[in-house]
């Protein structure tokens, strides 16, 4: 009698583990449930991995109300979503996954909460296949500020830096909360005025940091001559566990967009061993490849960028991306299946020659979302 | 002399005209002009007080800043949709008769019933849809929920009635609509006074529930049944022309109010199971928000459902095109009803209607075009009346479409054939409203279509008897009777008819036949005299058809002509047509009784794509290139054809599937695992299909298709396509060329090898990079070298460019004092910086002109360059932070409204979704079968879209506010209906109390003049949003009927109210300050819990609970602050979380049988069910009142020890104070009694010494005056004395003084002396 009376959103349902993260911050935003069978299904492990059951369990942790099912083998997950509650939290993430895995999520969810988030997560803030923690720093949080989300409370903390394979990182993400987001019409990236960076060590000689640095300016110098990036070597227990370095480079256009590179060690005891000259030289030219891609928002984030969008007011918002991940093409797909919303998607050849590839402008119509966690007083 | 009789001119003293002469005089005087005061008197007009000034300032920035609203973004859509009109009302009031009335006014036609919304067109720019509002409390609060403006009719001669507070009530809760309100029966009134003073009082009464200065029509009486042609016209100028806020909720929700509904249920499935759910469509004027398909939405009433498709129609009621006329004309000045039977064209996805009006209504035109003839017209009605209204009484029974009750439902249903037998008349109605499709599709039921075929034909001989005779109007009457007795089964059948007629592959299924009956008696009547109305149908015809021409890209041409040929064979001689359509088909003929089904060709191929899933759809409406799309379409007749008609979702399916195998014979792997992706996520595992029969073809048609793709560019279509994945072929190849030739944009990551492993595949939103390129390389490296503040930039942008056009600008100027001009540089100049140029400049003299017109052309250049800056400086100056806002909201307006302008309508509902104004067409899966069955026009139906987990329940917090006009207070626990959102609902709530530390306190009952909070289980609905509850939505009660407002504060998934429960407990054993409690708890454990919890006893002395003991079980040691008595009570005051219960019960009034609609009955109260089944309440002897009756309180003696009292200071000390007993008589001392000698004595005596007391006193003042005064002398003497030694002393000193210097100085000149005398 009770809740079936009211028309409770038809399930979606998925199959396979990929896109996990995207399915349940789109089943949770959206308020419908979900279902993904056939989790590896037909593989010698099967089911959920520890990083995806710890995401699973961060998603709990911020959420009120959600109801979890995972069957025996771990093949099956049905979710029902809760309302957004946020607060002050502790989690620990897996480290088989770079805490960046985690906080791409929050950073969807946090400004809809009802509390504002304050978590602390531990882990691995560096590694080889999630985009770090310094790099979401440098290029989500002033996303996040072009769409009204902003002020004192918005900001990630790196505490302790983490290597693969142990991690013991920490990091403080608070966020602050919002009713409504703005409209965006963002379309001109504007050129480059400044390129930054950090060059990190940890249980590492300091100066691989110093020798990632002056390889990294060699090749960016040609193009321009402010570049200034910062090595960054914790000691003691702010070191983590495992050793490693890495660097990660931002360039910052006039406009206020920011593209970023960044490029890890190998983690300790898989793989060869890289020289800090070479990464420094990669993730330059990395970043190089990523201003030819160009776009207001850089390649990671393009998908945060789509959502925020999705969830303003009901008018129009532009953005102009580089050429779509397919991560983002994934994420369209599923956010027309969630909010039934479809970009428009114009390519934009660049006038003159030297802009870099082709871009694309992807305009909106809001589906005038409004924080239904947030209490009026 | 007569001149002297002449009346002498008198100068005007008053008025405009003294007035305009006084002015003239003091201007001459030079002190006129009032304006001017301020000038004439500066003094009068100076600051006398700058704080009073400040004051006066600060007041008027705050009444201005008091009229701002919070700028919001404008949405309303171009074409908007139409005005909804509610008109609401006591009953008896008038309130069908004004809108009959307004529709008259507007469109000249006359309705003669009214049910469900009118759309009328009022004016080139604004449609009306007018809807009437019964006084059900359901009905009304629906309506206020999508009203624009409220048309409150209020009986003069009785007054306000409970139904217009409630309904004004209903509006401030939901948004507050526009209110105009109207005073009718005022000719009631014979006094004129007495009608003024009434005015008046109604007047303000509505002022002060509206706001003050609401527009009050009169409408002062009637003439022939109408309201005053003047008066109303009056008013429906005030409708055109009034202006509207948006409404927060309104503007947020997407909502339909529907004004057509037709039942698409699959026919077979309603034989088998008569209560099965139901399929409908219903149509109507997308309100709001954009419209999504596949969204949620509510019906009130009903319940939720999800869109299963949505699609926009051709505006039934359109606006005028644009004309420069300035008023309508005749032909635009249209009306749509169809729940009232006037629609005119009825457009369907696939078919379109030709509505005839039935003979009926064209009867009642025919009176209104000649009044003349009334009488006539009145005595043969008569004439016939019997018949008529002993049919048409049961017809009207069906037309509100519930005929049958439930019971007679389920009979008929179960046992068809004898409810045939029950009444011939009756039955043949019913039965062919139920069972139209089973005989299509059953042959074994053979007798009954037999039976009906026989009817048909009765029915189409008397049709053709009447073609024949032409005016014999009895058999007329008839036949509209039918046609009336049909349009009911019509609004049913409409869509049934259309997904079956495909099915007939013949190329003769003419669509003019059905309504052949109307069209004959139209000719007939059309003989007689000139309908206009009739004329005006025909053009309709013809306009509809070529719309619907339009309307289908490959609209086979013979078809149509066919059609055409086929209108007018209708028009011209029927009889022989209708005759051989009932032969060879008559169960199409009897479907469509009232409606012409215009149907082409290819209807069956959108059937077909209807059918199929949404994406293929969705391919076929994207599909840029015509080939592609008539590949889809080929594709969909092919099957057709074939036969394979039973399961054409799997066929499209297995269509496409094909298609995809084929290109994988073609393409590579990779391709191939692309395809294999997509077909994941459109989750198609149905390969159940067989389509080894267009295999053939469709390989030619991919490798076309690719072809005409590799023409084309690459294209948004094509990216569109590779993200929302519809043409698989086009994506892949597409890809491919991308990375070949760019490597940039198109790069599609490649899939693993399987698609199983992608779904499983690492889940990372980093974009790699696939083939770095070698930025060693120049020519790499200066593919990005603009991205760069060191690049080039672009022409508006440059610095050097923009320095270079200020020059141009500032450059040249001339100096007025040597008259020498100094130009500015040639825009071709060079580079130099601009501090540098200005100094050559400078320098530089004036050059040889140049030619005359460039010159006069930068010159304007220039002007307009700097009248821009100028204004920029200026406007941006003035601007407020309001105006900013404004500013910004006008631009995302302007913006939003351009950006999909350009496209055309089927892209640009995928992209914003239906947006409001269109006219739209809803499919809704599941509906309760009572909603068909008990359909009836009177009600409201609204479809009100729901935002993201609106549709999801769980616990909302409201602030809650008794309503001040409702008699009792609400307590807490009785169910109560809350009209909340879109939604009505039946909920527990709980209210509460918010403590000062935050505690949600339970309470019993509402407050009487306060908010409170309240809890429930129910529906999500967003923050901020108004509700009102009502007990009871059935009957009506003399009462005010909304019991409470308010407005949602929060949604949560849990939610804590506490109530206060104490525990008490009885002390055992008491030592000084400590005792052991028993009683309180029942285990060692829960003592625990309260370890260090706050008693007390009920005297109030304070304590702690210590420790649990081990015996007896429960108990446990406290200490208090002081000793207890035996006979106190301790108690612990705790806090008991309350659970809410998980009650929510949507209210649906719509499912009720007709005439039971507003008997609504939810949850009953326990106060309900105690009254109803006369069960008394068991009341606690302890909670009854008694009289208290008081002992007298008595105190012991204070008792102070010895030792205290010895230690005591003596001042503290208890004195013996023991009362000394009476002295006895024989102690008690004699009264002296004196002699009248010795009295005189005494007097004398005591008189002297008064006497010389009285000089004692005298002669002391005086001696103290005089020491005064000699103390005064005295003091004076002394003065002067100490003058005098002070004088004397100083000369005394000085000469002292003197003394000594000479005694130094002799003594210096003696010692000198001494020496000459030593």
């Amino acid at each position: 009698m009770a809740g079936s009376a009211a028309g409770e959103a038809q399930c979606l349902s998925y199959t396979g583990c990929n896109f996990l993260r995207q399915r349940l911050v789109l089943a949770t935003l959206s308020g419908r449930p979900l279902k993904i069978r056939k989790i590896r299904a037909k593989e010698e492990d099967p089911g959920l991995r520890d990083f995806e059951a710890s995401f699973i369990r961060l998603i709990d942790k911020v959420t009120n109300g959600s109801r979890i099912e995972i069957n025996q083998t771990g093949t099956t997950l049905y979710y029902q979503p809760g309302l957004l509650y946020g607060g002050s939290l502790e989690h620990d993430c897996s480290p088989s996954r770079g805490i960046g895995y985690y906080l791409e999520s929050l950073l969807c969810l946090a400004p809809f909460m009802k509390h504002p988030l304050k978590i602390v997560l531990r882990g691995v803030t560096n590694d080889q296949v999630d985009p770090s923690v310094d790099v979401l720093k440098a290029t989500a949080l002033p996303l996040l500020k072009k769409f009204g989300i902003d002020g004192e409370s918005l900001e990630i903390k790196i505490n302790r830096r983490g290597m693969p394979p142990k991690g013991g990182g920490e990091i403080l993400f608070s966020c602050p909360v919002r009713k409504v987001l703005q409209p965006v019409q963002f379309t001109d990236p504007g050129k480059i005025k400044r390129i930054r960076g950090t060059a990190y060590s940890v249980r590492v000689s300091p100066q691989m940091a110093n020798r990632m640095v002056e390889s990294a300016r060699g090749i960016l110098n040609k193009f321009l001559p402010d570049i200034y990036i910062y090595t960054d070597h914790m000691k003691g227990v702010n070191s983590g566990k495992s050793p490693g370095f890495g660097i990660c480079l931002t360039a910052e256009t006039i406009n206020g967009t920011i593209l970023s590179a960044e490029l890890a060690s190998n983690p300790q005891g898989q793989g060869t061993a890289v020289l800090p000259e070479e990464l420094g030289q990669n993730c330059a030219k990395l970043l190089l490849e990523e201003v030819y891609r160009g776009g207001c928002v850089d390649s990671t984030n393009q998908s945060l960028a789509l959502l925020l969008m999705t969830l303003g007011q009901r008018d129009v918002s532009k953005v102009l991306l580089g050429p779509l991940s397919p991560y983002t093409i994934e994420f369209l797909r599923h956010l027309r299946s969630f909010f039934q919303i479809m970009f428009k998607m114009e390519t934009k050849t660049p006038e003159e020659e030297h802009m870099g590839g082709e871009k694309v402008l992807m305009t909106c119509v809001g589906i005038g979302f409004c924080n239904l966690s947030k209490t009026i007083r | 002399m007569e001149e002297k009789e002449k009346k002498k001119h008198r100068a005007k003293q008053s008025g405009p005209k003294a007035e305009k002469k006084r002015k003239r005089y003091l201007n001459e005087l030079g002190i006129g002009d009032e304006e001017n005061a301020r000038k004439r008197n500066p003094k009068a007009f100076t600051v006398q007080s700058a704080v009073r000034m400040a004051r006066t300032f600060h007041r008027t920035q705050d009444l201005k800043t008091k009229k701002h609203h919070i700028p919001v973004v404008d949405r309303t859509p171009l074409e908007p949709p139409p005005v909804v009109v509610v008109v609401v009302g006591p009953p008896k009031v008038g309130k069908s008769t004004v809108i009959k009335c307004l529709i008259k006014n507007f469109t000249r036609q006359k309705l003669v019933e009214i049910r469900g919304p009118v759309t009328i067109v009022s004016g080139k720019k604004r449609r009306l849809t007018i809807i009437e509002c019964g006084c059900d409390i359901n009905t009304m609060i629906d309506l206020a929920k999508v009203a624009d403006l409220v048309l409150m009719l209020i009986d003069a001669s009785f007054g306000f009635e409970m139904e217009t507070f409630e309904f004004l009530n209903i509006c401030q809760v939901h948004g507050f609509p526009k209110i105009m309100g109207v005073l009718t029966h005022l000719d009631t009134f014979k006094n004129n006074k007495q009608l003024k003073k009434t005015k008046k009082k109604l007047k303000h009464r509505f002022w002060t529930e509206v706001y003050p200065g609401a527009k009050l029509f009169y409408l002062s009486g009637m003439v022939h049944g109408e309201y005053q042609k003047q008066e109303i016209h009056n008013l429906g100028r005030f409708i055109s022309v009034m202006k509207f806020r948006p409404l927060t909720w309104q503007t947020s929700h997407p909502y339909v109010l529907a004004d057509r509904m037709e039942e698409l249920t699959n026919p077979e499935d309603v034989r088998i199971n008569p209560k099965c759910d139901r399929k409908i469509s219903l149509y109507g004027y997308l309100r709001g928000a954009h419209l999504k398909n596949k969204s949620q939405i509510h019906m009130p009433g009903v319940g939720d459902f999800t869109v299963s498709d949505v699609s926009f129609l051709p505006d039934p009621c359109a606006l005028p095109e644009q004309q420069k006329k300035r008023s309508l004309n005749e032909k635009e000045k249209l009306v749509y009803a169809p729940l009232s039977g006037v629609g005119g064209i009825v457009y369907d996805k696939d078919a379109v209607y030709i509505d005839l009006g039935g003979s009926h209504a064209h009867e009642k035109e025919e009176e209104e075009v000649r009044p003349n003839q009334e009488l006539v017209q009145s005595l043969i009605s008569t004439h016939s009346a019997i018949d008529v209204k002993m049919a048409s009484s049961k017809v009207s029974l069906f037309l509100d479409s519930a005929p049958l009750g439930s019971e007679d439902v389920g009979q008929e249903f179960v046992m068809p054939k004898e409810e045939r037998q029950v009444d011939l008349k009756t039955g043949r109605v019913r039965r062919k409203a139920v069972f139209e499709d089973d005989e299509k599709e059953n042959d074994d039921v053979a007798s009954d279509e037999e039976d009906d075929q026989e009817e048909e034909e009765e029915e189409e001989e008397a049709v053709s008897e009447d073609g024949s005779d032409g005016d014999d109007e009895n058999d007329a009457e008839e036949e509209s009777e039918r046609v009336l007795l049909r349009e009911g089964m019509a609004v049913r059948r409409a869509k049934r008819l259309k997904t079956e007629v495909p099915q007939e592959e013949a190329v003769n299924e003419l669509p003019a036949f059905a309504d052949s009956d109307d069209d004959l008696e139209l000719s007939s009547e059309e003989e007689g005299e000139t309908a206009p109305e009739d004329s005006e149908v025909e053009e309709d015809e013809e306009e509809e058809e070529e719309e619907g021409d339009v309307q289908r890209t490959c609209e086979d041409e013979s078809s149509g002509s066919e059609f055409e040929a086929a209108n007018k064979r209708a028009e011209s001689k029927q009889c022989d047509m209708d005759s051989e359509h009932t032969e060879t088909k008559p169960q199409i003929s009897e479907h469509s009784p009232k409606r012409k089904a215009v149907l082409t060709t290819d209807s069956g191929n959108c059937t077909a794509e209807e059918a199929s899933e949404s994406e293929d759809e969705n391919s076929s409406l994207e599909e840029g290139d015509d080939e592609g799309e008539s590949h889809e379409e080929l594709e969909a007749k092919e099957s057709n054809r074939n036969g394979f008609q039973d399961s054409k979702a799997k066929k499209a399916d297995s269509v496409k599937h094909t298609k995809v195998k084929t290109v994988d014979t073609e393409d590579d792997d990779d391709v191939e695992n692309l395809l294999r992706e997509e077909e994941e996520y459109e989750e198609k595992i149905d390969l159940s299909g067989d389509t080894t029969g267009a295999l053939k073809w469709k390989e030619d048609l991919t490798q076309k298709a690719a072809e005409a793709f590799l023409r084309q560019q690459r294209s948004t279509p094509n990216l569109r396509k590779l993200v929302y994945g519809t043409a698989v072929e086009d994506e892949d190849q597409e890809s491919e060329d991308a990375d070949d030739e760019l490597g940039g944009l198109f790069r599609v990551s490649r899939p693993d090898k399987a698609s199983k492993q992608k779904a499983n595949a690492l889940d990372c939103s980093k974009f790699l990079v696939e083939k770095p390129q070698d930025w060693d390389l120049e020519e790499v490296m200066s593919s990005i070298r603009d991205c760069f503040v060191t690049g080039k930039w672009e022409d508006d942008k440059d610095a050097a460019k923009l320095l270079e056009e200020d020059e141009e600008l500032y450059g040249d100027f001339e100096d007025l004092e040597t008259g020498v001009v100094h130009k500015g540089k040639a825009a071709a100049g060079g580079e130099q910086s601009g501090s540098e140029e200005e100094e050559e400049e400078d320098e530089k003299m004036s050059k040889p002109e140049p030619e005359e017109e460039e010159k006069k052309k930068e010159r304007m250049d220039k002007k307009r360059k700097l009248k821009e800056m100028f204004d920029a400086e200026y406007d941006e100056g003035d601007a407020t932070y309001f105006d900013d806002l404004k500013e910004e909201m006008h631009k995302q307006a302007q913006l939003n409204r351009a950006e999909f302008e350009d496209q055309d309508d089927e892209t640009r509902v995928q992209y914003e979704g239906f947006r409001p104004g269109m006219y739209v067409r809803i499919e809704i899966e599941n509906v309760p079968c009572e909603f068909v069955l008990n359909f009836d026009p009177h009600y409201p139906i609204i479809l009100g879209g729901l935002g993201n987990s609106e549709g999801n329940v769980g616990y909302v917090q409201l602030r809650l506010k008794k309503h001040r006009w409702y008699k009792k207070i609400l307590k807490t626990r009785d169910p109560l209906i809350l009209s909340l959102g879109w939604r009505r609902f039946q909920t527990i709530p709980m209210f509460y109390i918010e403590d000062h530390n935050g505690r949600h306190r339970l309470l019993k009952y509402t407050p009487q003049h306060m908010h409170c909070g309240a809890a429930f289980w129910g529906p999500i609905t967003p923050q901020g949003t108004g509700f009102l509850a009502v007990q009871s939505v059935s009957g009506t009660t003399p009462d005010f009927r909304i019991a409470a407002t308010g407005v949602v504060l929060d949604l949560d998934k849990s939610i804590t109210i506490v109530k206060k429960l104490k525990l008490t407990g009885f002390p055992f054993k008491i030592f000084k300050n400590t005792c052991f409690i028993k009683g309180m708890f029942n285990s060692q454990l829960e003592v625990a819990k309260f370890e260090g919890a706050a008693i007390r006893s009920v005297s109030g002395i304070r304590g702690q609970i210590k420790k649990a003991l081990r015996a007896p079980v429960g108990a446990f040691r406290a200490t208090f602050e002081d000793k207890l008595l035996m006979s106190d009570i301790v108690f612990v005051r705790t806090w008991y979380p309350v659970s809410i219960p998980m009650f929510y019960n949507p209210v649906t009034s719509l499912l009720k049988p007709a005439g039971e609609k507003d008997s609504w009955s939810g949850m009953k109260t326990t106060g309900q069910l105690r009254y109803e089944r006369g069960i008394k309440l068991k009341q606690n002897k302890d909670s009854l009142y008694k009289p208290i009756v008081r002992e007298k309180r008595h105190f012991n003696k204070l008792h102070i020890p010895k030792a205290l009292q010895k230690a005591l200071p003596f001042k503290n000390k208890p004195k013996n104070l023991e009362k000394k007993g009476k002295t006895p008589k024989d102690q008690w001392r004699p009264a002296v009694i004196r002699e009248p000698h010795e009295k005189k004595i005494s007097a004398l005596l005591s008189a002297l010494s008064t006497v010389n007391n009285y000089k004692i006193k005298k002669a002391k003042v005086k001696h103290r005056e005089q020491l005064k005064e000699y103390l005064k002398v005295k003091q004076k003497e002394d003065e002067q004395k100490f003058k005098r030694q002070k004088e004397a002393k100083k000369k005394v000193y000085r000469i002292l003084g003197q003394r000594e210097k000479k005694r130094q100085k002799s003594s210096l000149k003696g010692s000198s002396k001494g020496e000459k005398s030593m």
